[in-house]
Protein backbone atom coordinates (compact mmCIF):
# COMPACT_ATOMS: atom_id res chain seq x y z
CA UNK A 1 0.00 0.00 0.00
CA UNK A 2 1.39 3.67 -0.96
CA UNK A 3 2.19 6.09 1.81
CA UNK A 4 -0.78 8.20 1.16
CA UNK A 5 -3.31 5.45 1.19
CA UNK A 6 -2.53 4.30 4.37
CA UNK A 7 -2.45 7.39 6.07
CA UNK A 8 -5.98 8.04 4.33
CA UNK A 9 -6.96 4.99 5.86
CA UNK A 10 -5.33 5.61 8.91
CA UNK A 11 -7.00 9.04 9.59
CA UNK A 12 -10.29 7.97 8.36
CA UNK A 13 -10.56 4.64 10.59
CA UNK A 14 -9.40 7.17 13.58
CA UNK A 15 -12.23 9.46 12.56
CA UNK A 16 -14.86 6.44 12.28
CA UNK A 17 -13.09 5.12 16.46
CA UNK A 18 -13.85 8.65 17.78
CA UNK A 19 -16.60 9.35 16.31
CA UNK A 20 -18.15 6.21 17.50
CA UNK A 21 -16.54 6.59 21.01
CA UNK A 22 -18.56 10.02 21.43
CA UNK A 23 -22.33 8.82 20.36
CA UNK A 24 -21.67 5.59 22.74
CA UNK A 25 -21.04 8.14 25.60
CA UNK A 26 -23.76 10.01 24.50
CA UNK A 27 -26.40 7.07 24.98
CA UNK A 28 -25.04 4.01 26.18
CA UNK A 29 -28.13 2.35 27.05
CA UNK A 30 -29.45 2.82 23.36
CA UNK A 31 -26.37 1.72 22.17
CA UNK A 32 -26.47 -1.61 24.65
CA UNK A 33 -29.49 -2.57 22.56
CA UNK A 34 -27.27 -4.13 20.09
CA UNK A 35 -25.94 -6.64 22.42
CA UNK A 36 -27.59 -9.70 22.22
CA UNK A 37 -29.88 -11.25 25.29
CA UNK A 38 -27.26 -14.32 25.59
CA UNK A 39 -24.08 -11.61 25.64
CA UNK A 40 -26.13 -9.63 28.46
CA UNK A 41 -26.41 -12.63 30.90
CA UNK A 42 -23.16 -13.60 30.61
CA UNK A 43 -21.34 -9.88 31.37
CA UNK A 44 -20.87 -9.85 34.93
CA UNK A 45 -21.50 -5.73 34.64
CA UNK A 46 -24.34 -3.54 33.67
CA UNK A 47 -25.13 -3.05 30.09
CA UNK A 48 -24.72 0.72 30.37
CA UNK A 49 -20.98 -0.34 32.46
CA UNK A 50 -19.98 -2.29 29.19
CA UNK A 51 -20.91 0.26 26.73
CA UNK A 52 -19.24 3.12 28.21
CA UNK A 53 -15.89 0.54 28.62
CA UNK A 54 -16.07 0.19 24.70
CA UNK A 55 -16.62 3.93 23.98
CA UNK A 56 -12.94 4.64 26.05
CA UNK A 57 -11.49 1.39 24.06
CA UNK A 58 -12.81 2.85 20.80
CA UNK A 59 -11.38 6.74 21.35
CA UNK A 60 -8.07 5.29 22.61
CA UNK A 61 -8.33 3.63 19.23
CA UNK A 62 -8.84 6.49 17.48
CA UNK A 63 -6.22 9.14 19.09
CA UNK A 64 -3.55 6.41 18.53
CA UNK A 65 -4.51 5.90 14.70
CA UNK A 66 -4.87 9.78 14.73
CA UNK A 67 -1.57 10.73 16.18
CA UNK A 68 0.38 7.54 13.87
CA UNK A 69 1.60 6.10 17.73
CA UNK A 70 1.32 2.19 17.65
CA UNK A 71 -0.73 1.95 14.64
CA UNK A 72 -0.05 -1.94 14.51
CA UNK A 73 -1.16 -2.06 18.25
CA UNK A 74 -4.49 0.35 17.60
CA UNK A 75 -5.43 -1.81 14.35
CA UNK A 76 -4.72 -5.32 16.13
CA UNK A 77 -7.03 -3.91 19.22
CA UNK A 78 -9.80 -2.52 16.57
CA UNK A 79 -9.81 -5.75 14.71
CA UNK A 80 -10.24 -7.73 17.71
CA UNK A 81 -12.86 -5.17 18.90
CA UNK A 82 -15.03 -5.23 15.29
CA UNK A 83 -14.65 -9.35 15.92
CA UNK A 84 -16.20 -9.33 19.17
CA UNK A 85 -18.82 -6.36 18.12
CA UNK A 86 -19.90 -9.09 14.89
CA UNK A 87 -20.03 -11.74 17.24
CA UNK A 88 -22.00 -10.15 20.31
CA UNK A 89 -24.36 -8.17 17.97
CA UNK A 90 -24.86 -10.15 14.73
CA UNK A 91 -24.78 -9.38 11.71
CA UNK A 92 -27.78 -7.36 10.83
CA UNK A 93 -28.38 -4.43 8.16
CA UNK A 94 -26.21 -1.48 11.09
CA UNK A 95 -23.08 -4.45 11.63
CA UNK A 96 -22.70 -5.29 8.15
CA UNK A 97 -21.13 -2.36 7.76
CA UNK A 98 -18.50 -3.48 10.56
CA UNK A 99 -17.19 -6.24 8.30
CA UNK A 100 -15.63 -3.15 6.19
CA UNK A 101 -13.97 -1.75 9.10
CA UNK A 102 -12.44 -5.25 10.57
CA UNK A 103 -11.25 -5.36 6.93
CA UNK A 104 -9.56 -2.06 7.22
CA UNK A 105 -8.31 -2.40 10.14
CA UNK A 106 -6.79 -5.38 9.20
CA UNK A 107 -5.20 -3.99 6.33
CA UNK A 108 -3.75 -1.73 8.29
CA UNK A 109 -2.63 -3.60 11.29
CA UNK A 110 -0.57 -5.70 8.27
CA UNK A 111 0.57 -2.70 6.74
CA UNK A 112 2.03 -1.34 10.13
CA UNK A 113 3.71 -4.02 11.75
CA UNK A 114 7.41 -3.60 13.90
CA UNK A 115 9.85 -4.10 11.00
CA UNK A 116 11.67 -6.74 13.77
CA UNK A 117 8.28 -8.90 13.82
CA UNK A 118 8.44 -9.11 10.04
CA UNK A 119 12.25 -10.61 10.07
CA UNK A 120 11.11 -12.38 12.41
CA UNK A 121 8.32 -14.37 10.49
CA UNK A 122 10.47 -14.65 7.69
CA UNK A 123 13.31 -15.92 9.39
CA UNK A 124 11.01 -18.58 9.98
CA UNK A 125 10.24 -19.22 6.34
CA UNK A 126 6.67 -18.78 6.43
CA UNK A 127 6.29 -15.83 4.35
CA UNK A 128 8.20 -15.77 0.59
CA UNK A 129 11.30 -13.71 0.38
CA UNK A 130 11.04 -12.91 -3.24
CA UNK B 1 -25.33 17.17 15.35
CA UNK B 2 -24.20 17.31 11.72
CA UNK B 3 -22.29 20.50 12.13
CA UNK B 4 -20.82 19.22 15.03
CA UNK B 5 -19.67 15.90 13.34
CA UNK B 6 -18.90 17.84 11.00
CA UNK B 7 -16.59 19.95 12.98
CA UNK B 8 -15.48 17.26 14.85
CA UNK B 9 -14.03 15.60 11.16
CA UNK B 10 -12.31 18.37 10.29
CA UNK B 11 -10.84 19.04 13.62
CA UNK B 12 -9.12 15.05 13.55
CA UNK B 13 -7.83 16.13 10.36
CA UNK B 14 -6.37 19.14 11.80
CA UNK B 15 -4.74 17.07 14.79
CA UNK B 16 -3.44 14.47 12.10
CA UNK B 17 -1.53 17.01 10.27
CA UNK B 18 -0.06 19.18 13.19
CA UNK B 19 0.41 16.49 14.95
CA UNK B 20 2.62 15.09 11.52
CA UNK B 21 4.21 18.41 11.13
CA UNK B 22 5.40 18.55 14.79
CA UNK B 23 6.96 15.01 14.96
CA UNK B 24 8.72 16.17 11.17
CA UNK B 25 10.03 19.24 12.91
CA UNK B 26 11.25 17.51 16.25
CA UNK B 27 13.14 14.61 14.06
CA UNK B 28 14.80 17.24 12.13
CA UNK B 29 12.76 16.20 8.81
CA UNK B 30 11.65 17.68 5.90
CA UNK B 31 7.85 17.27 5.39
CA UNK B 32 6.53 15.57 2.46
CA UNK B 33 4.97 18.68 0.45
CA UNK B 34 2.79 17.82 -2.22
CA UNK B 35 1.68 21.08 -3.78
CA UNK B 36 3.91 24.32 -4.00
CA UNK B 37 7.44 25.09 -3.65
CA UNK B 38 9.33 24.69 -0.61
CA UNK B 39 7.09 23.74 2.48
CA UNK B 40 10.35 24.14 4.58
CA UNK B 41 11.09 27.73 3.65
CA UNK B 42 7.56 28.74 4.94
CA UNK B 43 7.70 26.31 8.32
CA UNK B 44 11.28 27.66 9.12
CA UNK B 45 10.21 31.25 8.00
CA UNK B 46 10.63 33.83 11.30
CA UNK B 47 6.19 33.64 10.97
CA UNK B 48 6.35 30.07 12.30
CA UNK B 49 6.31 31.18 15.54
CA UNK B 50 3.96 33.00 17.54
CA UNK B 51 5.42 34.19 21.36
CA UNK B 52 8.09 32.11 21.19
CA UNK B 53 5.35 28.98 20.49
CA UNK B 54 5.35 26.83 16.97
CA UNK B 55 2.70 27.26 15.00
CA UNK B 56 1.88 23.98 14.59
CA UNK B 57 1.56 23.52 18.46
CA UNK B 58 -0.85 26.53 18.28
CA UNK B 59 -2.86 24.94 15.81
CA UNK B 60 -2.58 21.41 17.57
CA UNK B 61 -4.40 22.94 20.22
CA UNK B 62 -6.81 24.56 18.73
CA UNK B 63 -8.15 21.61 17.08
CA UNK B 64 -7.89 19.59 20.08
CA UNK B 65 -10.14 22.24 22.31
CA UNK B 66 -12.69 22.22 19.32
CA UNK B 67 -12.72 18.65 18.97
CA UNK B 68 -13.52 18.40 23.02
CA UNK B 69 -15.91 20.63 22.42
CA UNK B 70 -18.03 19.30 19.65
CA UNK B 71 -17.96 16.63 21.51
CA UNK B 72 -19.31 17.58 24.75
CA UNK B 73 -22.18 19.17 22.58
CA UNK B 74 -22.90 15.64 21.00
CA UNK B 75 -22.89 14.35 24.65
CA UNK B 76 -25.23 17.06 25.96
CA UNK B 77 -23.08 18.16 28.71
CA UNK B 78 -23.85 21.71 30.44
CA UNK B 79 -23.34 24.29 30.05
CA UNK B 80 -24.62 24.05 26.10
CA UNK B 81 -24.82 27.65 24.91
CA UNK B 82 -21.27 28.23 26.55
CA UNK B 83 -19.76 25.34 24.95
CA UNK B 84 -21.75 26.42 21.62
CA UNK B 85 -20.15 30.49 22.07
CA UNK B 86 -16.74 29.43 22.39
CA UNK B 87 -16.76 26.99 19.82
CA UNK B 88 -18.12 30.15 17.29
CA UNK B 89 -15.45 32.05 19.03
CA UNK B 90 -12.68 29.58 18.45
CA UNK B 91 -13.23 29.33 15.45
CA UNK B 92 -13.56 32.91 14.39
CA UNK B 93 -10.41 33.59 15.85
CA UNK B 94 -8.25 30.81 14.03
CA UNK B 95 -10.30 32.08 10.83
CA UNK B 96 -8.62 35.11 11.10
CA UNK B 97 -5.61 33.85 11.58
CA UNK B 98 -5.57 31.67 8.94
CA UNK B 99 -6.15 34.55 6.71
CA UNK B 100 -3.32 36.49 8.21
CA UNK B 101 -0.92 33.39 7.72
CA UNK B 102 -2.14 32.90 4.25
CA UNK B 103 -1.51 36.62 3.39
CA UNK B 104 2.22 36.09 4.24
CA UNK B 105 3.04 33.29 2.13
CA UNK B 106 1.45 35.23 -0.42
CA UNK B 107 3.25 38.38 -0.06
CA UNK B 108 5.80 38.35 2.36
CA UNK B 109 7.43 34.88 2.06
CA UNK B 110 6.25 34.42 -1.80
CA UNK B 111 5.98 31.06 -1.12
CA UNK B 112 3.26 28.42 -0.95
CA UNK B 113 3.02 25.36 1.88
CA UNK B 114 1.00 22.50 1.29
CA UNK B 115 0.12 21.67 4.99
CA UNK B 116 -0.57 25.48 6.00
CA UNK B 117 -2.95 26.01 3.09
CA UNK B 118 -4.83 22.83 4.17
CA UNK B 119 -5.02 23.79 7.52
CA UNK B 120 -6.43 27.22 6.43
CA UNK B 121 -9.27 25.70 4.11
CA UNK B 122 -9.63 23.34 6.97
CA UNK B 123 -10.40 26.43 9.13
CA UNK B 124 -11.88 28.34 6.95
CA UNK B 125 -14.15 25.21 6.58
CA UNK B 126 -15.15 24.51 9.71
CA UNK B 127 -15.74 28.53 9.80
CA UNK B 128 -18.34 27.98 6.88
CA UNK B 129 -20.24 25.32 8.65
CA UNK B 130 -20.25 27.18 12.08
CA UNK B 131 -21.97 30.04 9.97
CA UNK B 132 -24.48 27.85 7.68
CA UNK B 133 -25.42 26.50 10.83
CA UNK B 134 -26.16 30.00 12.87
CA UNK B 135 -28.21 30.57 10.08
CA UNK B 136 -30.34 27.56 9.59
Amino acid sequence: MSRTSFHILRVGLAITFLWIGVLIFKEPEAWGGFIQPWVADLVPISIKQAMIGTAFLDIVIGILLLIDSLVWLAALVAAGHLFVVLTVSGINEVTVRDIGILAAALTLMVDSLPKNFIDKINSTGLTSRD
Amino acid sequence: MTSFALLFTLASIGISETVYLIRTRINSEKPVCLIGDDCMTVLSSRYSKFFFIHNDVLGLLVYIIISLIAALLVIGVSPIPLWSLFIKILVSIASIASFVFTYLQWRVIRVWCFWCLMSAFTIWLMGLIVLISSLI
